[in-house]
């Protein structure tokens, strides 16, 4: 079964056309998609650096966490809302752009990434939460959350210039 | 001025920038990374400074390592954004959103050197001073965090802006 007729479909729901048809739908819903990114990966970075041991040491990590995820949230709840409007307007032509294949993959192993981090290394978190150099659970961790982030960013702008 | 644009979009790397789809938009989509970094760093610091983040603790200790943040994101921006202007020089030099998106950052990155950093830096040792000094900092932080967060937000929105305005 073909999944174009759905992606034709999406095309044709009153978010899409708004967002395809209308002057301002596009441009807003990029701009708040781009602020959404900022809020997110801008606030995540700093509790990856502290994973990582290079920044904020003085502060525990999992405070850390509680006092940046808030904010990573409500980033990643913007972004990924208006990144489905997007996607609703240009399904076909998203579906096929090897650059949003990149930027979804890389999200997914974001989202396994942090699975694993709190499945896992967070859970002997009293054991390290004041040390300055995490275990290398958690440095892999952080570093892999920069790296893949960073291609979600650079792939997201890759896209916009190749799909239209 | 106008002669100095019409040399930099001809020199080999605008052109290059301006001819290959796919340098333009990686460049492009490392500037943005810096500027994540950038506003990051500047979120963080003047959520901090607005006594949201982490109370009870000397906001020094937060705006040093988001100073670092900033000026690391500052300069992988700022790298990117010289080559991402070249091609376009002329255009973006006269173009309102660009010159706003300009002076926010240059308003921004003074506001944070000159005025942010040393309110981080005076409320060190302010509860020595007295209650009435305490709250009177707490007010200074306070409007210096709103101050920054609207210098950066406003960036950030003409940045967006002038990427989908262009």
């Amino acid at each position: 079964m073909s999944i174009h007729p759905f992606l034709e479909w999406l095309e044709a729901t009153p978010v899409g056309v708004m967002i395809k048809e209308s002057a301002w739908g596009f441009p807003i819903t990029v701009a708040v998609h781009i602020m959404g990114i900022m809020l997110s990966v801008g606030t995540l970075v700093w509790f990856d650096l502290r994973l990582l041991g290079v920044s904020m040491t003085g502060y525990r990590a999992s405070l850390m966490y509680k006092r940046l995820a808030p904010w990573m949230v409500t980033g990643f709840a913007v972004m990924f809302v208006t990144g489905l409007m997007l996607v609703t307007a240009y399904a076909t032509a998203a579906y096929s752009n090897l650059y949003f294949r990149i930027k979804v993959s890389a999200m997914v192993v974001a989202a396994i990434n942090a699975f694993v981090y709190h499945r896992y290394t967070e859970r002997r978190i009293a054991l390290w939460d004041e040390s300055a150099a995490p275990p290398k659970g958690a440095r892999v961790a952080g570093l892999l959350s920069i790296c893949v982030w960073a291609t979600v960013i650079v792939a997201g702008r890759i896209m916009s210039y190749t799909m239209f | 001025m106008a002669s100095f644009f019409a040399w930099l979009e001809s020199t080999r790397v605008a052109l290059a920038v301006r001819d290959t789809l796919l340098l333009n938009a990686g460049l492009s989509g490392v500037h943005l990374i810096g500027f994540a970094l950038t506003t990051g760093g500047a979120l963080v610091a003047n959520l901090n400074l607005l006594g949201v983040l982490f109370p009870g603790r000397p906001p020094i200790e937060v705006t040093r390592p988001a100073s670092r943040g900033i000026a690391l994101g500052l300069l992988i921006s700022g790298a990117t954004g010289v080559f991402l202007f070249a091609p376009r020089a002329t255009a973006a030099s006269v173009n309102g959103i660009f010159q706003l998106k300009m002076a926010l950052l240059v308003t921004a990155v003074l506001f944070h050197v000159f005025v942010h950093r040393r309110v981080a830096r005076a409320t060190r040792h302010v509860h020595l001073s007295g209650p009435s000094a305490v709250a009177w900092s707490q007010t200074t932080q306070r409007a210096t965090a709103i101050v920054g967060l609207l210098l950066w937000t406003g960036l950030a929105l003409s940045g967006c802006a002038f990427i989908l305005l262009e």
